[in-house]
């Protein structure tokens, strides 16, 4: 092998690739060419309403071509957050093409897999986009991939309603409006949210008689918790909370007795977990119902939210007081329409939705026959169009919420917090409820759809 | 005479077999839709990536487990010269007023400081044989990833960020298919043509034989850390590519996902060969993000704990064992019988 | 000013951490001490017997010993398979021996992804209950793994040193050329540390999903984990792994305690890294 490579003269070698240079131009010229040569073609064949693959589009228009409508799903497939959301983005097409579908159009269904990775994810959105055809996004999750995704997003021009908890992707729409406006977030879980509703909570535990005066926080090391407190200090300002440590830990973080017998030490009454990316929250639950201090774990934990956490815990969890993101828990279903949901997805699936992100696909999908439809019947010539269903989405502001599986209103633009198409947060819109695991279920126990009290945990 | 003939003919084999598959690369645009060009543009620049690595571990031996390290180097390197407005408010304030220079010259910087990384971690990690270098550079990435979470406000943490559409590669994808496949064709030449040159039939004598070289006055030290540097370089600059052609950065350039990729493309390819790595991560990527994806995984019942990532290893495990040398040597093997 | 109370801390609950380090980075360590084998699936046994003693006590309602033990011997049986069919045709390899037994763990770590899902799972506990030690609480399953652990080092060492296979070991593993000489089987010795080193393993994930959750990214952290050990013991060298996973231990809990959880990985790696350039052969490795 060696001798072989000694064989070769430089300068045959430069001979050759000189050649190899010259015929490589010419083909990738010849290449590029076509390729340019091809573009007003690949336009003039784009489904209307589809957004075409040129980042300087003409004015799509409507043409008697349209024959179905396609929704596109992009999620992490091999994780609950992803399934749920196909499986409720499918079940939602069945039931709107049993009724007759959108403007008597038939729905299609697309997926990608992102594989919570953005080069994956990007080509994916691309290829739903572009090849499927699809009218409309929805899907997400992993504030880093949705990021990357908004990028196709802007140059295709689609809209998407997605989930993901960053409060930087409101920002962006709040800063580059006319790039970004195509998002929407139908999930509630801007991370600043979450202090409003931790707030709360400290409110409910000092209502009944615990020391929230002094709190221990074991938070995630990543972006989304330090805008949860920047938005927690004052309140806790507010209430006269003092934050006794404030522990970061990183992904796969399993070390918490120390912490706890440290926080218990300091005759801290209440920890606080705000975490998600850690991904260790059933090892912190079963930590600490086996120091069984006087502790009670009150805060926002992403693995306690899995309708599985009981379980996997070995029944650790019980008294475990977390905050259902996305707005709905399956013991307090704050709608009719989501009751049918919950009712109709199990009957569909064997088990009700796993993951809160299903809620928000099942809406997205409504709420995109709803604005098609609004727009038809206006009389705009085509309802399709990106634009016109991002200003029909606009329209259900504070003042004029939509009852889906929850009641869904958008922040418009230029709102003073940034948050910019992100879900209004409140009591008749959508919170994160302050909820409990009780007996291996999870319940609502403070807010509007209270459904259980607050237990303590059981060697208290 | 013959056997010298033989050589010749294998070798200018290689390269027409490369001048054909770039032809035929450069008029594909012309058939396939905008997002398989995209992808294929990725694959590109995958290549790279699988070639560079190939050139350590395959050319000189030393199994590399960190080769995203110079990937992501290079990436965020271009990416924070082009956004220095990362830097306001950090204890890096002063550099917020850099005027970001051309984006071609900001990849480059890229590769020369990844290749500046390499060699720092070549010169610590190379002075012991074998296994130490394998297992230092698999810790390694996990130091750079945490320093991304550490420095958050420069590095963007978990999220990464955006460097702007306007910083894109080209304005459309068949601009940045082009520009990936030039740059594709352009690394491998130069590659080519360091393996087949002096230095390159020094280091792989070192492989075949340590203590041969060493006898013959060789300092082996110093040519693998010369080996790394060029490995590194070239990750960096695909890495720093690979920012501006999909417009955002983040950590997942650092992550083991990324480089138990390579190592799938290599070995499947065939390590050292060169061509080998072109082949496999050809296939493998596009294995991987289209053919799987689309046609097959959509149609495993999910009953089944199956998924294309399963498929792939399983596919490296009987490669590994049945033909060590790759699907190249295979190739070249049966063409040779034939 | 540190307290009586913390140092406490420090110490007990760096002890029973570093009882699990020594337990999982010892089986890695004797294995390619003997045989040359960097084993990249060891953490993938360590992960395997959790899961395997989980499912045997969730599925079939099997006594939680019972389980653990079934769980060791099919991951010790697995081990042999492997080494059988996968890593024997390329031991010759270096650079493919690696490549193999990483492709087996990521294999085994997407299996168990898609039948666990990425959640963690707890494996129910043998003991129960908390001991308070001066001022500090300490859960009495820490205080038992860390019992088991150095019951199992020296069961190990008493092995290697005493009966005749620890002795043909050891003899392999310094010469295996003139082991051969001596007729010794050398295929069936590797088999049989492989067998030993896997079974170490096992049961290191159960211990360490008693104390913490089974999770199948921990096949990838514990092999970073080990190999940082090994690294700083110096390879080859199971009083290195053993000592250096005492360190590390400490050194974990310490800054978690002292300065903050999420510079424990960080430090420590930082502080292998430094060793390493003062000492590229670690605290006890020789040169090859």
């Amino acid at each position: 092998m060696t001798e072989s490579e000694k064989q070769v003269s430089r300068r045959d070698f430069l001979k050759l690739a000189a050649a190899a240079g010259v015929a490589f131009v010419v083909g990738a010229g010849a290449g590029y060419y076509a390729g340019s040569q091809k573009k007003p073609e690949v336009i003039t064949k784009t489904v209307p309403g589809t957004p075409p693959t040129s980042p300087t589009p003409p004015p799509t228009s409507p043409t008697p071509t349209k024959s179905e409508v396609v929704i596109g799903v992009i999620a992490p497939m091999a994780t609950k957050q992803g399934m749920v959301q196909r499986n409720a983005a499918e079940l939602a097409i069945r039931e709107i093409n049993e009724a007759g579908g959108v403007l008597g159009m038939p729905v299609r269904l697309v997926w990608g897999d992102t594989k919570l990775n953005p080069d994956v994810a990007v080509s994916e959105f691309r290829r739903l986009v572009t090849v499927e055809k699809a009218d409309f996004m929805t899907g997400g999750f992993s504030s880093g991939i949705m990021n990357a995704m908004m990028e196709p997003m802007a140059e295709l021009k689609i809209p998407f309603l997605a989930d993901a908890s960053s409060p930087g992707h409101p920002a962006k729409v709040h800063e580059e409006y006319d790039k970004y406006k195509y998002w929407f977030r139908i999930t509630q879980n801007n991370g600043a949210t979450f202090a409003w509703d931790l707030a709360d909570m400290f409110d409910m535990l000092d209502e009944k008689g615990y020391d929230v005066s002094h709190i221990y926080i074991i938070r995630d090391e990543h972006i989304w918790t330090d805008a949860v407190m920047s938005y927690l200090q004052p309140e806790l300002d507010k209430r006269g909370i003092t934050v006794a440590k404030d522990v970061k830990v990183g992904r796969g973080y399993t070390e918490y007795e120390p912490l706890l017998v440290e926080a218990n030490d300091m005759g801290i009454q209440v920890v606080v977990p705000i975490l998600a990316i850690a991904g260790t929250g059933d090892v912190l639950a079963k930590q600490w119902a086996n120091l069984k201090l006087r502790l009670l774990l009150a805060g926002h934990d992403l693995a306690a939210l899995d309708l599985g956490f009981y379980e996997a815990t070995g029944g650790a969890a019980e008294g475990y007081i977390f905050l259902a993101d996305g707005g709905v828990v399956n013991t307090a279903p704050p709608t009719d329409m989501c009751k049918q949901f919950i009712q109709n997805y199990t009957a569909q699936y064997g088990h009700p939705p796993e993951a809160h992100q299903g809620f928000g696909a099942y809406d997205a999908v409504y709420l995109f026959k709803k604005v098609v439809e609004m727009a038809h019947d206006d009389g705009v010539e085509n309802p399709f169009d990106p634009d016109v269903v991002v200003q029909y989405l606009e329209k259900f502001n504070p003042d004029n919420p939509i009852n889906l599986t929850r009641t869904i209103a958008f922040y418009p633009p230029g709102d003073k917090n940034k948050f910019d198409h992100d879900l209004v947060w409140g009591d008749n819109y959508v919170r994160n409820w302050i909820s409990q695991w009780q007996n291996g279920k999870q319940y609502v126990i403070r807010g509007k759809i209270k459904n259980a009290d607050m237990i303590e945990p059981p060697w208290f | 005479m013959s056997k010298l003939r033989k050589y010749w003919n294998i070798d200018i084999g290689q390269l027409s077999y490369l001048i054909g598959f770039l032809l035929v690369m450069g008029v594909l645009p012309i058939f396939l839709p905008d997002t398989l060009l995209y992808i294929l543009g990725l694959t590109f620049i995958f290549i790279v990536f699988a070639v560079s690595w190939d050139f350590m571990t395959g050319l000189v031996g030393e199994v590399n487990l960190g080769h995203t390290i110079f990937i992501g180097v290079g990436g965020y390197v271009t990416a924070l010269l082009n956004v220095p407005t990362r830097f306001k408010n950090t204890f890096l304030d002063i550099l917020t007023n850099i005027p970001p220079p051309p984006i071609p010259i900001t990849i480059l910087l890229g590769g020369v400081i990844a290749a500046i990384t390499g060699i720092l971690i070549g010169l610590i990690t190379l002075r012991l044989r074998g296994w130490y270098f394998a297992l230092v550079t698999a810790i390694l990435p996990l130091l750079f990833i945490k320093a991304t979470y550490v420095l958050k406000d420069i590095f963007g943490g978990e999220e990464g960020f955006s460097v702007g559409l306007s910083k894109a590669l080209a304005p459309d994808t068949i601009g940045k298919y082009i520009i990936t496949l030039l740059f594709m064709a352009a690394s491998i030449l130069i590659l080519y043509g360091i393996k087949n040159s002096k230095l390159g039939l020094t280091l792989i004598a070192i492989r075949e034989d340590n203590t041969l070289a060493e006898a013959l006055g060789i300092n082996i030290y110093l040519y693998k850390v010369f080996a790394m540097g060029i490995s590194s370089f070239f990750a960096g600059v695909s890495g720093a590519l690979l920012v501006h052609y999909r417009v955002t950065i983040s950590p997942d350039l650092f992550d083991v996902p990324l480089m138990l990729l390579i190592i799938l493309a290599v070995v499947i390819g065939g390590l050292g060969t060169l061509i080998g790595p072109i082949i496999g991560g050809f296939l493998i990527y596009l294995l991987k993000y289209w053919v799987l994806k689309v046609y097959l995984i959509p149609y495993i019942p999910t009953t089944i704990p199956i998924n294309d990532d399963i498929i792939l290893y399983i596919l490296l495990i009987i490669i590994a064992v049945l033909m060590p040398h790759g699907i190249y040597e295979r190739l070249k093997r049966f063409y040779m019988a034939m | 000013m540190v307290s009586i109370n913390t140092v406490m801390i420090i110490l007990l609950y760096g002890a029973t951490f570093s009882g699990i380090l020594a337990l999982i980075s010892s089986g890695f360590t004797l294995i390619f001490g003997v045989s040359r084998i960097l084993n990249f699936a060891h953490g993938a046994f360590f992960m395997m017997g959790a899961y395997i003693g989980i499912y045997f006590v969730q599925q079939l309602n099997l006594d939680p010993i019972l389980s653990s033990l079934i769980s060791i011997i099919l991951v010790g049986i697995f081990s042999i398979a492997a080494y059988i069919t996968i890593i024997y045709p390329v031991i010759k390899n270096e650079v493919m021996t690696i490549i193999v037994t990483l492709a087996l763990a990521l294999l085994i770590e997407q299996v168990i992804l898609l039948t666990y899902g990425e959640f963690g799972l707890s494996y129910p506990r043998l003991v129960a209950g908390t001991l308070t030690i001066g001022d500090v609480v300490i859960p009495m399953v820490r205080l038992t793994i860390l019992a088991i652990s150095i019951l199992t080092i020296l069961g190990l060492w008493i092995f290697i040193d005493r009966t005749r296979i620890g002795k043909e070991i050891n003899a392999a593993s310094q010469d295996p050329e003139g082991a051969i000489l001596i007729g010794l089987n050398v295929n069936k010795i590797y088999a049989i540390t492989i067998f030993v080193s896997a079974v170490l393993a096992a049961l290191s994930g159960i211990l360490y999903s008693q104390m913490y959750a089974a999770n199948p990214f921990q096949i990838l952290n514990s092999l970073i984990l080990a190999f940082s050990i090994v690294i700083l013991g110096g390879l080859g060298s199971v009083k290195g792994s053993i000592i250096s996973s005492f360190i590390v231990g400490f050194i974990y809990i310490a800054v978690t305690t002292l300065i903050g959880a999420r510079w424990s990985e960080f430090i420590a790696l930082a502080i292998i890294i430094v060793i390493l350039i003062v000492k590229p052969t670690g605290l006890f490795g020789v040169e090859e």
